[in-house]
């Protein structure tokens, strides 16, 4: 016997007819696929069809391998099962269609058989039996596990029941065929070899398993058909969605915030409407499967704060389709709902700290965070609404280039007794140390910078500091959306390093790293930024430090969000901590799921008022590891959770900068 | 409404002042230039009257050319033009000339009220506007917390903080002269486009002669007041940790606080 | 002939403090120049303050009644020392830098078209007859020196608290000088409406002369009693603060909050009580003219800023702190 099957055995005259429905599905598919592409088309423009080669390459990585949603096992593997499951049988299917009416009729071609055929029917099988399994695990995981950032609505059951027959009815196909017709090569199709197994108990005749046949085969047409037309209407449209938001991702570095170009000639800042967002922004929100793994990543949500970015992105993708039809109609939305305020809270966007947990965690790469800076800036910069305790911040900017009403005159007092080299009265200097304002004023965060200087004179490096020339580096003005205010003080920095032809830098706060690493070079300036872990580091390689006394503290490390997530300086400060020999155990949540200390995105210089305090969280967090001692690599973070340890009253667990305890090493 | 602000650009509070070699003056260079911090007030005070009754907001300012930065401030969150009093003549100036000078303008831009700030945070005098109401003959309230205006009845009643947390109401007559303090209001951040709007708006220089002034009534030759030697205070002392049993400690620093800091 | 004349401030039928330290530093200018020194008492019903100006050291009271005199408005005032000073042509003319003072000599200053020196520290007479002022500007970072060469009276206000009162002589008595003056309230474009009392004793912090705050030291929100009882016995003027450590634990509510995201204040007096004194919250109150900082962590930062400090345990000594005071407010 032939080792193939007839594609429309027991099925005749129906070839027409099928294609002809074909067409329903299709047409609806198309034409919904159409809406949403207008829908995200009614954004402004952005390039993101550079690097076309890169681009497949993270479709495959993050589409194609699920990577980050394995991140999560159990619901990882289960969509594994489903999205291949799909997609094979989807491929499967197609073979189907290039065999019947591609190869066969115009080339006289017959593929579809022989080994071919035999490892094609053992893989759909394989395939079709683990979407089965998939299917069946994720309805246990909605209904038994109940995970709180999985919300039950009844499209997510629909779907998944939906699908689920579709599978049912492909494999009641095949085993009623196979049953049927009963050849021996058909073992290859293990599984409906199975099904045949047990519907020949019921000792049918061949007639009655032929009309069974028929009822399941179209009642599996249908259902496929429909599900293919429900695609565009439904959840299901992230089966096109999620891959092309993964392909038009951004290459940029989680968190860099571009600077808005020629601010004096813009009428309007920052994002106050749906269509002055980008389409990739508005694509963004269509390609959200309402996984919620942002939302138990968001230090804001996880403490109770309003801000869930899976809730922002929801909102926006509502706002889209009521907006955005009128829009596409020409209507005037009536009252219009206004975008800040209405559909998503000005307490929603103050919450959140930029951390990037939501941007790293998305396996459909969708941004978040930038959405979220855009509102602020328009909040700041036309309306004026912004958290009144940031008035004076912004004052204190704008005339003291420091957040706290310190004169700027007194900006290198901290170092009065050091002798320390000024850029303007010596040259020559090799790297320009830069101190940031918690350095130069805050007495806690002196400390770390007079340490430093002394790790740095001791290995002889040749530093020097700008003193009062140093002016706030911007990130925070930026972040919390005053792009104006960020602009000047990055433009007179700039001035300076151009002056003093600054080429190196060593900055101990991540934020300073991370502005001048990345944003400084679009406003102009471009320089090698090295965090002082990193150097340090670096000098303990070359042998360059005398290292002696051991050290014998339980430690942890918190990550930075602005050096790890953002710039991924995981390992330094790591082995940093290796090589001084200490004993460090890894919170749960470390290096790219690391938690915030809820500072960023200028939440240092607002008021924690809703919900529980992030940074005790954390405390509570490095409390389960047991260390005496939680290594920072930030002012922000040091301060953060120095004060959650005195908030808690706990005794038993201090803070230090990775100086510091570099510090408690070395041989005088 | 004829609202009219009388402005004055001064060091940044947290500036370092310095004194010059001949210890005449401060020194300029290094000093951050803004606002008066307590004309903030005035200005919101003046946007906000400006709201309710309409009419237009002028503001007015003596001083340098720098002086036209912290004017644009004040137009970026509202106000309509500047009037700038720029001359060399009007140079040292003490606050009776500086009365003078303003009250020619005043003359010439007309009001139906005008606002200031309770005291200029460089020269501390918290004169000006009382000269300035002596010249024009209306009536002012010091020290303005509260303010509440009946422009058709020519009336308006404002809370005048005196000491001891109690406060005055005080009712005049319409025009009037308004120094405001800290508190009345929650003064506005100016948005981008404002701040953009504000570099087009217009700002009038006016010398001696537009306001029809003599150099003798003006300046250092016009001042009533004589600016002798600047000098620094005795250095504050370093902070003392007060030494011995808590008993002991805490009687030495009630001694201390009476008799060094006058306090009790 | 000339004279050295003082206003003399009173509220409620009593002499404010500061007409006796006018009236010191009018003695000590008057032992100089041997011109008369005069107080001008303006009010009705207040005769009986005369006595009080002699044993302090006037030599006359001129003292002008009108009914319209009752309550202080610059203009009604000016209009009455303006007559007198008319009349009389002192050399000197001095007032107290107090919210009247403040309010009052400008206009009289501009009415005689003569110069006026504010809030003066350090008034002296040279032997040309010219005063010497010394008064602080950039909010007391530098001191000037002024004179008033040509216009007469030379004015100046006196800050509170510079001037030692000198002892009274109760055998001194002045010549009480009554004019009754015939002012219409139709001429003046101002009138007093109402006092406004503070409610009870709480004055807002950022108006506070002296400020007694709490912070995560205080452990408890009933634990800042002894904060309030330490503020009563200092008197008039106090407030109660927090810091931002406090108010997050709730043992304080924000308005008294002190610091960045709070109030800025500028009293004489700051207390720090169990006060670590980050930098938010010394953003807040670093003006204070005098830092006190109690605390048992010798290590903590605000001690870089206090002008006196003691490492204790708060609890120990600001119940000690309130007995010192008082017993130091009783002797006076």
């Amino acid at each position: 016997m032939e080792i193939s099957r007839e594609i429309f055995w027991n099925v005749e005259g129906v070839r027409l007819i099928v294609y002809l429905l074909a067409l329903i599905p299709i047409f609806l598919l198309v034409f919904g696929l159409w809406k949403k592409i207008k829908l995200w088309r009614i954004g402004k423009k952005e390039n993101r069809y550079d690097q076309i080669w890169r681009r497949i390459g993270t479709k495959i990585y993050y589409g194609a391998l699920q990577v980050r949603n394995l991140e999560k096992i159990f619901p990882g593997i289960v969509h594994l099962f489903i999205f291949w499951g799909f997609v094979i049988l989807f491929i499967g299917t197609l073979i189907i269609f290039l065999q019947e009416d591609i190869t066969l009729p115009i080339f006289n071609y017959n593929f579809f058989q022989g080994n071919f055929y035999l490892w094609y029917s053992l893989i759909l099988d394989l395939f079709g039996l683990l979407a089965i399994i998939g299917v069946l695990l994720a309805l246990c995981r909605r209904i038994f596990l109940r995970p709180e950032s999985l919300d039950n609505k009844s499209e997510d059951f629909l779907s998944l029941y939906w699908f689920l027959l579709v599978l049912l009815t492909g494999f009641s196909n095949e085993g009623l065929r196979i049953a049927a017709t009963n050849p021996d090569f058909e073992r290859w199709s293990f599984a409906g070899w199975q099904i045949a197994s047990g519907i020949k108990l019921l000792r049918l005749d061949i007639a009655s398993i032929q009309i069974l046949h028929r009822i399941s085969w179209w009642t599996h047409l249908l259902l496929a058909f429909g599900f293919i037309g429900y695609i565009a209407y439904s959840k299901l449209l992230h089966i096109i969605s999620s891959p092309l938001n993964i392909f038009f991702r951004s290459f940029e570095p989680i968190g860099l915030i571009k600077p808005i170009p020629d601010l004096e000639n813009q009428e309007t800042f920052g994002v106050s409407k749906l269509e002055e967002f980008t389409w990739k922004d508005l694509l963004d929100t269509d390609a959200c499967t309402k996984c919620g793994r942002c939302e138990d990543s968001c230090p804001a949500w996880v403490s109770s704060k309003p801000l869930s970015p899976k809730k922002v992105i929801l909102d926006l993708k509502s706002h889209l389709l009521e907006k955005g039809k009128l829009l596409l109609r020409k209507k005037e939305l009536n009252p219009e709902k206004n975008l800040i305020g209405e559909v998503i809270l000005e307490d929603e966007l103050w919450a959140c700290t930029t951390c990037g947990a939501c941007v790293r965690v998305c396996p459909v790469t969708i941004e978040h965070l930038l959405k979220i800076v855009e509102m602020r800036r328009n909040l700041v910069l036309m309306q004026s609404r912004f958290p009144s305790e940031l008035s004076l911040f912004f004052k204190n900017l704008e005339n003291n280039y420091n957040p706290w009403t310190v004169g700027f005159a007194t900006r290198a007092d901290w170092a009065k007794d050091l002798k320390l080299k000024l850029f303007s009265q010596e040259k020559d200097i090799e790297y320009l140390y830069w101190v940031g304002c918690a350095g130069c004023f805050d007495e806690r965060v002196k400390k770390v910078s007079r340490t430093l200087v002394s790790i740095l004179n001791q290995a002889g490096i040749n530093f020097g500091i700008l003193g009062t020339e140093e002016y706030c580096c911007g990130d925070s003005a930026r972040r919390i959306g005053n792009e104006y205010l960020a602009q000047i003080l990055i433009q007179q920095n700039i001035e300076t390093f151009k002056k003093y032809t600054i080429k190196k830098m060593i900055v101990s706060c991540p934020h300073g790293y991370n502005i001048f690493k990345n944003e400084y070079p679009l406003s102009g300036y471009e320089l090698e930024v090295i965090h002082h872990s990193e150097l340090i580091y670096d000098l303990i390689k070359k042998g360059k430090l005398n290292l002696g006394k051991k050290l014998n503290y339980k430690i942890t490390y918190h990550d930075s969000c602005y050096l790890g997530r953002y710039n991924r300086v995981y390992e330094v400060p790591r082995k940093l901590l290796k090589a001084l020999s200490l004993n460090l155990k890894e919170m749960e949540l470390a290096k790219d799921r690391g938690f915030c200390c809820g500072a960023g995105g200028g939440r240092m210089w607002m008021e924690e008022k809703l919900g529980q305090r992030i940074n005790q969280m954390r405390i509570k967090q490095a409390q389960k590891t047991e260390a005496e001692i939680v290594a920072t690599a930030c002012p922000y973070c040091l301060t953060m959770l120095e004060d959650g340890i005195k908030e808690l009253e706990i005794k038993d667990i201090k803070t230090l900068d990775l100086a510091e305890i570099l510090e408690l090493s070395l041989q005088k | 409404m004829n609202i009219v602000v009388c402005l004055k650009q001064v060091p940044d509070t947290e500036t370092k002042i310095v004194l010059n070699p001949d210890s005449s003056n401060i020194l300029t260079e290094g000093i951050k230039w803004v606002m008066n911090p307590y004309d903030e007030y005035a200005v919101e005070e003046g946007l906000k009257i400006k709201e309710k009754f309409g009419g237009k907001l002028t503001i007015l300012s003596m001083g340098p050319e720098r002086s036209i930065e912290a004017m644009r401030t004040a137009l970026a969150t509202g106000a309509d033009e500047g009037v700038l009093l720029n001359d060399s003549a009007f140079e040292g100036s003490d606050s009776y000339a500086t009365a003078l000078i303003l009250s020619k303008a005043l003359s010439q831009t007309g009001y139906d009220i005008i606002l200031t700030g309770k005291q200029a945070v460089d020269l501390d005098c918290s004169q000006v506007y009382a000269v300035l109401a002596e010249f024009l003959n209306l009536p002012y309230v010091s020290v303005v917390v509260g303010l509440e205006l009946f422009p058709d009845q020519k009336k308006a009643l404002a809370k005048r903080e005196t000491e001891g947390g109690e406060k005055e109401l005080i009712e005049v007559n319409l025009p009037a002269i308004f120094a405001c303090q800290k508190d009345l209001n929650i003064p506005r951040y100016a948005s981008l486009p404002g701040i953009m709007k504000a570099k087009k708006k217009e700002i009038k220089k006016l010398g001696l002669n537009d306001l029809g002034l003599k150099p003798e009534e003006v300046g250092e030759a016009g001042s009533k007041i004589k600016k002798g030697k600047y000098f620094l205070p005795p250095p504050r002392k370093a902070g003392i940790k007060i030494e011995g049993e808590i008993p002991e400690a805490t009687a030495k620093l009630v001694k201390l606080l009476r008799e060094e800091a006058k306090l009790i | 002939m000339p004279g050295i004349f003082i206003i003399a401030e009173h509220k409620e039928g009593k002499l404010k403090k500061i007409t006796f330290e006018l009236l010191s530093q009018g003695k000590k200018l008057k032992g100089k120049s041997g011109e008369e020194l005069c107080a001008l008492l303006l009010g009705s019903n207040i005769e009986n303050l005369a006595t009080q100006l002699g044993a302090y050291g006037a030599d006359k009271v001129f003292f002008l009644e009108d009914e319209t005199l009752k309550d202080y408005t610059n203009e009604s005032f000016t209009q009455a020392i303006d007559g007198v000073v008319k009349n009389q042509s002192p050399s000197i003319l001095l007032g107290g830098a107090t919210a009247q003072g403040k309010d009052l000599l400008p206009r009289v200053a501009a009415r005689l078209g003569t110069g006026l020196a504010p809030d003066c520290v350090n008034i002296e007479l040279e032997d040309n007859g010219l005063l010497k002022i010394t008064r602080p500007i950039y909010a007391g970072k530098v001191l000037m020196e002024v004179t008033i060469p040509q216009s007469r009276p030379q004015m100046a206000t006196l800050r509170p608290n510079v001037v030692e009162v000198l002892p009274k002589d109760d055998s001194k008595t002045a010549e009480v000088i009554k004019s009754k003056l015939d002012l219409k309230k139709e001429d003046f474009k101002s009138v007093l409406k109402e006092i406004l009392k503070g409610e009870s004793k709480k004055i807002d912090i950022t108006e506070a002369n002296i400020i007694v705050s709490g912070g995560r030291g205080m452990k408890a929100k009933e634990n800042f009693k002894i904060l309030e009882e330490l503020a009563d016995a200092f008197g008039e003027g106090t407030a109660v603060g927090a810091s931002r450590a406090a108010v997050d634990s709730d043992f304080a509510l924000h308005d008294i909050q002190v610091g960045q995201t709070g109030k800025v204040v500028n009293p004489t007096l700051y207390i720090a009580c169990g006060i670590s004194g980050s930098i938010q919250h010394l953003a807040g109150m670093s003006t204070s003219k005098y830092i006190v900082a109690i605390n048992k962590d010798p290590e903590a930062p605000i001690f870089q800023k206090a002008d006196y400090g003691i490492v204790g345990d708060l609890f120990e000594v600001v119940p000690l702190l309130t007995q010192e005071v008082k017993k130091l407010k009783s002797e006076t």
